[in-house]
């Protein structure tokens, strides 16, 4: 049992924004944490900072870009992306603009698939690749669960091994207050739309012809009982990345950073040195 | 008030369980079907549909839904063809209405113009055309449209239409969705502007952009006229008393499903199993997530929404709704000529409402039972509802012009919100 749910977060978050896309797009960039800079893309439903963020914020200054239409107060952002190519375009100006170049990067899921993309499109961008549980390819023989269409009810049990674990009921917790809470759903429902532009109603943008330009060291870490996309795709990464290996958590669904987060936190960190 | 019959082609003879077991959309099994009650659903539909036009409908309209057991007609033009070639034959002057060709599901917006203007050449300048936005479930899923993509497709592919009809030369169309480099459709519609309703379930920007473009706005009574009606028709005519437009009933289109007998008994011992059946089987077994998808609803809207759910009024109960709890939501209006037509009146004057689209074959409802429907309705129904508006002296302007409509057009330019 975890105890991530009762866990205090302790990183102190700044906010930068990032004029992009000819100034059509304000990224907000969440910053936290004290050492060298790691770039994390967070999944589809949008940005949470979590204990395994947390963690690796004691050893790392993390840049957390939200996906554009994700942060609140200006859903509108998402109208100025058409397409994958006007996203990697918009993330690659906005991480240099950073400085961010060369520094490791993690992503989860839809930002796996991100992470992907920019590390294909350009193999100088990052020095390190983790991606966890990470979409973007499809199996006929194992096709990718659609989470955008899943009713809410089936939600928890396509991304947690233990849906009733400490950990994944701390994650699909909503506020009590009422508005807060319709709110914090409609949040949701929208960054699912906003990202589901790149998804949507297959998410395979063809990065299984791209993942061979990747160079940087890359590690694929997969949650064993992961429901939402198998885990024999891990493989389908590691094959077309010539310096990449694969790491599976056991007791782990889709989000192994929450679900097992001491040993996800371990696989990654020891990968990243 | 124009009286239109409103028609779908459903599979009449879905397992007594079917709700229990299946979604009536996407993923419901073929194998429930036969080769034979599919052919006899669409004679039956067709024929229904000329026994209405015979009666005196108005027009007639017909929607669009791929892939969907409650509704077997994914492209409505192709029925509304067959309608035009033979009222055009017999000689009887009712409408031809898609309700219609979805717009944000349309990958090639074009050919539904093509079709469209088909239709008004085969029947003599008779089309009233219909764009639904479209279903999430058909545009996203079946037809693999980002949900966040819907809107802005629609937007685009109305104008595409709209222009492609009545731009006399040759033009280029370079937009996000769509590249021609010659648009000269032939033929283009007999109309200059043929009558164009949009349907929308409630969302305030659809009514704002029919009432700034010109536009007519339809409303399906199925989510229940007694309990989300109210809201509904109110939002319409707050929007156009706010943007200083007209509150001409004849913008307003409104389908309500009905079923007319001698007396009220009769009426619902011949027809509550099958509004049960319809309601149950169709429109209530296709899940929430089928009809809003991440993406597909302005965040304003699911913040309004998560708070007060009543837009969708019966809906979440309607699988299990009996056919008392649908009379009480007003999904269905069931009686005697006299109930039947008091409380028509009275929803039509109360909502400010001048096309009604009256469905009157629904579900298991069996053929004969369907003519008896219409037959009776147009008799005795329909006759005291056309001159509900006479007395405030409103000009039709969304009806064709060989019909007796004074189309007024539309505007071109789009209206920035």
């Amino acid at each position: 049992m975890t105890t991530t749910a009762t866990t205090t977060l302790t990183t102190t978050l700044t906010d930068r924004t990032v004029g992009t896309w000819d100034g059509r797009i304000t990224l907000r960039v969440r910053v936290g944490g004290e050492g060298p800079p790691l770039v994390y893309l967070h999944p589809s439903a949008g940005l949470a900072w979590d204990p395994f963020l947390d963690k690796l914020a004691r050893h790392y200054t993390i840049y957390a870009p939200e996906f554009p239409g994700t942060t609140p107060g200006d859903p509108y952002a998402i109208h100025q992306l058409d397409d994958l190519w006007d996203t990697v375009l918009v993330y690659e100006q906005a991480l240099r603009g950073l400085g961010l170049s060369g520094v490791p990067v993690i992503g989860q899921s839809f930002g796996g698939m991100l992470a992907a993309e920019l590390a294909a499109a350009y193999p100088d961008l990052f020095c390190q690749v983790v991606l966890l549980d990470p979409v973007g390819l499809w199996r006929d023989d194992n096709p990718v669960a659609n989470w955008i269409s899943a009713p809410p009810a089936e939600l928890p049990a396509m991304l947690f091994a233990d849906p009733e674990s400490d950990a994944a009921q701390a994650m699909l917790a909503l506020p009590e207050d009422p508005d807060a809470q319709a709110d914090a759903l409609a949040q949701m429902v929208w960054n699912l739309g906003a990202t589901g532009k790149l998804c949507w109603p297959i998410p395979d943008r063809g990065l299984h012809k791209r993942l061979h330009r990747i160079t940087a060291p890359t590690l694929v870490v997969w949650g064993e009982d992961d429901a939402l996309i198998s885990p024999v795709y891990a493989q389908e990464f590691a094959t077309r990345i010539a310096d990449s290996r694969v790491e599976l958590i056991p007791k782990s669904g889709h989000i192994p950073q929450v679900e097992q987060m001491e040993a996800t936190y371990s696989t990654v960190s020891a990968f990243l040195g | 008030m124009k009286v239109t019959y409103f028609q779908q082609v459903p599979y009449r003879e879905l397992p007594d369980d079917f709700e229990k077991r299946y979604e009536s959309v996407v993923t419901t099994p073929y194998a429930l079907t036969e080769p034979s009650k599919v052919h006899s659903a669409f004679t039956s539909a067709l024929d229904e549909m000329m026994h209405a036009a015979r009666a005196g409908f108005d027009a007639v309209a017909v929607t669009e839904h791929a892939q969907s057991a409650y509704d077997m007609a994914p492209n409505p033009n192709v029925l509304e063809a067959a309608l035009a070639y033979a009222t055009e034959a017999e000689g009887i002057a009712t409408g031809i209405y898609p309700l219609g060709r979805s717009l944000g599901k349309s990958r090639e917006p074009l050919r539904a113009a093509e079709e469209l203007a088909m239709l008004d050449a085969i029947s003599g300048g008779r089309l009233i055309a219909g764009f639904p936005v479209g279903l999430a479930y058909d545009a996203n899923v079946n037809n693999g449209v980002p949900p966040a993509e819907t809107r802005l497709r629609f937007d685009e592919n109305l104008e595409l239409v709209l222009k492609a009809w009545r731009e006399p030369h040759p033009f280029p169309w370079n937009g996000r969705f769509h590249q021609h480099p010659a648009v000269n459709i032939w033929p283009r519609p007999l109309q200059p502007n043929p009558p164009v309703f949009i349907t929308g379930i409630g969302n305030p920007r659809t009514m704002e952009f029919c009432l700034q473009r010109g536009f007519g706005f339809n409303y399906f009574g199925w989510f229940g006229a007694k309990v989300a009606g109210r809201r509904i028709f109110d939002r319409f005519w707050e929007a156009a008393n706010r943007l200083g437009k007209d509150d001409n009933p004849y913008q307003m289109g409104f389908m309500q499903t009905i079923c007319v007998a001698d007396t009220d008994a009769k009426a619902e011992k011949l027809f509550a199993r099958h509004a049960e059946y319809f309601f149950q089987k169709g429109i209530g077994s296709i899940p929430m997530e089928r009809l809003s998808l991440p993406g597909g609803i302005d965040i304003k809207g699911l913040q309004f929404i998560f708070r007060d759910p009543g837009d969708f009024g019966i809906y979440p109960r309607m699988r299990e709704a009996s056919f008392a709890e649908l009379v009480d939501a007003g999904s269905v209006i069931c009686g005697s000529p006299a109930t039947v037509r008091d409380q028509l009146d009275r929803i039509a004057r109360e909502f400010r409402i001048g096309n009604l689209h009256a469905m009157l074959q629904f579900g298991s409802m069996p053929h004969e039972l369907a003519k008896d429907n219409i037959s009776l309705f147009a008799e005795q129904v329909l006759p005291h509802l056309r001159p509900i508006w006479d007395d405030e002296g409103w000009q039709h302007h969304w009806w064709p012009e060989a019909l007796g409509g004074v189309p007024a057009g539309t505007t071109t330019e789009a209206v920035s919100a």
